[in-house]
């Protein structure tokens, strides 16, 4: 009896140790010896940027590192990426920690294993959305935005910092005011925390900082682009935006004599915005529901299209807008031929909408040529696909593939290249020129019949 | 994996600069068939009919409409 229960003890531990491998553990011989952290808050998002000094104390190598969220902020983050000190891209995956179930880790595995007394450099980046808070929520035409941030004085981490700074970018002097945990130093529109020494693993103060901050608010509530391919030589993309000042509420009136009045350019409501388009973008159409909107300009710049974008009224706390913009681009652009008679199609997933985007759900369709096989879809991160759906455009029989894919929360970082790969044959370009002729030919076939009918009621005179 | 910007280019087999010239052509010579088929067809009588005539010159006047309707949609942006 005792031996089976020693046995069944045994077989636990093992398998508990086993369960125990799957989870990551903090390498407590893992030490920041440095971090350099640089808050930037002069627009609506936060963007956080560290670099961070680390050293193995232990002997062992160790081959990752742990980057966890400060407490409250997981729903918030928008983009997480860590390069090494060649600017590299390295993996990084959220994962649990035994132990701190309720907070958020990130596990970088590095490029190669760091050893014993050696250290490296990590240059961690991410963006946080609705992280700054308009403080008084509700204000009037004439007044000033204030905002407010809550962050932490230390950086947030699983491992003890021997020394650590941080700098706060804000986008204005005027501060109301700030906490003051020593050393801490302002100049100018920057606030510099540290260097604070021997900090312990999960180490929290708040951090908070009222200001005033009269960058644009903007939010892309739903952003809805449509890539629709034709391989007669073209690319036509379409964006419906829905757009909301996403700042203090406006109090009170709106005078137009006083909005006109006021010529100062540090105003937090919204007058226009500029787009990026790409270099070969032709055929621009900017227009909304009520049609053409007629208040913008396209600038041409050596690599790129510049749209001057003027909504039909300036955007205050609160107001929304919608609009579409539509542009088309010559398909050796973005389309690549594969060998045989596979094609490849490597288009931004999402795109440059304002500076400092943020976006809260975006659908991307992307209408594939009629009959396609194969389709295969490499996203640049995680994406949500939709069932594909079937769409029927002009001169259409068979109906044509649409990929629709989703995804919330996204930022400036987010504009990467998707890669689409599809099996497609040439002589399926000739459906659409068959149909009309056969269409035609139908036509003729009919009266080709009915000249021969005889719908007169007299029967014809001579007989023949 | 590929690297992608190795790969060739995908270019229309057709140039798109010449789409407006292909048009006037093309439908201008489906044009002209198909005045010819309906001049044919309401000024022959039942005797001097031919089926093989009529049948010939709508095939060439569908074939070279359908094509010549096709690129003036691609010409004026709908690109199909």
């Amino acid at each position: 009896m005792t031996i089976f229960k020693m046995l069944k003890f045994l077989l636990f531990l093992f398998f508990s140790q086993l369960v125990s491998a799957a989870i990551v553990q903090i390498d407590q011989k893992l030490v920041n010896k440095n971090v350099e952290r640089s808050i930037d808050l002069t627009s609506h998002l936060v963007k956080v940027t560290a670099a961070i000094t680390l050293e193995n104390t232990g002997t062992s190598p160790i081959s990752n590192y742990l980057i966890v969220l400060e407490p409250g902020t997981s729903g918030n983050l928008s983009f997480i990426s860590v390069k090494d000190a060649l600017k590299e891209e390295l993996v990084v995956k959220p994962t649990e920690v035994a132990g701190h179930t309720d907070k958020v880790f990130y596990n970088v595995i590095l490029k190669q294993p760091l050893g014993g007394s050696r250290t490296v450099v990590l240059n961690l980046e991410y963006v946080l959305t609705e992280a700054i808070v308009p403080y008084p929520n509700e204000i009037t035409q004439k007044e000033k935005q204030f905002v407010r941030y809550f962050g932490s004085h230390y950086f947030y981490t699983p491992y003890s910092t021997t020394k650590q700074t941080t700098t706060v970018t804000l986008n204005s002097r005027n501060i109301e005011n700030y906490t003051k945990l020593k050393p801490v130093s302002q100049s100018d529109s920057s606030i510099i925390y540290g260097p604070y020494t021997d900090v312990a693993p999960f180490s929290f103060d708040v951090l908070s900082i009222h200001y005033e901050n009269n960058a644009p608010f903007l939010t892309v509530t739903h952003l809805h682009r449509l890539i629709e391919i034709s391989h007669w030589g073209n690319i036509a993309v379409e964006e419906n935006i829905e757009i909301v000042h996403s700042g203090a509420k406006l109090k009170g009136p709106f005078s137009r004599y006083d909005y006109q009045r006021d010529t100062s350019s540090n105003h937090h409501s919204v007058k226009s915005y500029r787009t990026i388009l790409p270099a070969a973008a032709y055929n621009i159409y900017y227009r909304d529901s009520n049609g053409n909107i007629s208040t913008s300009t396209v600038r041409t710049r050596k690599d790129w299209i510049e749209l001057e974008l003027r909504p039909r009224f300036p955007l205050f706390g609160g107001w929304r807008s919608s609009y579409m913009l539509g542009y088309n681009v010559p398909s050796y652009q973005y389309l690549y031929k594969k060998g045989g008679n596979e094609y490849v199609l490597s288009m931004r997933l999402l795109d440059h909408i304002y500076d400092d985007m943020h976006v809260e759900e975006l659908e991307t369709n992307v209408v594939l040529p009629v009959g396609v096989k194969n389709v295969k879809l490499n996203a640049p991160y995680e994406v949500e696909r939709l069932g594909d759906g079937k769409t029927f455009k002009y001169l259409d029989s068979l109906g044509r593939v649409v990929l629709r894919l989703k995804k919330s929360n996204l930022v400036e970082q987010h504009i990467q290249d998707l890669e689409i790969s599809y099996e497609w044959d040439t002589l399926t370009l000739l459906h659409e020129p068959v149909l009309l002729a056969v269409a035609l030919y139908v036509l003729f076939i009919i009266v080709i019949i009915y000249v021969r009918l005889d719908f007169s009621i007299n029967k014809s005179e001579k007989k023949e | 994996m590929v690297e992608i910007t190795a790969l060739p280019r995908y270019v229309s087999p057709v140039n798109p600069a010449v789409f407006p010239h292909l048009t006037l052509v093309l439908l201008g010579i489906g044009v002209f068939f198909t005045a010819w088929f309906f001049v044919y067809e309401v000024t022959s009588t039942k005797n001097s009919r031919s089926l093989r005539k009529e049948i010939a010159v709508s095939l060439v006047a569908s074939i070279f409409s359908g094509f010549g309707i096709l690129f003036l949609l691609l010409s004026v942006g709908i690109y199909v």
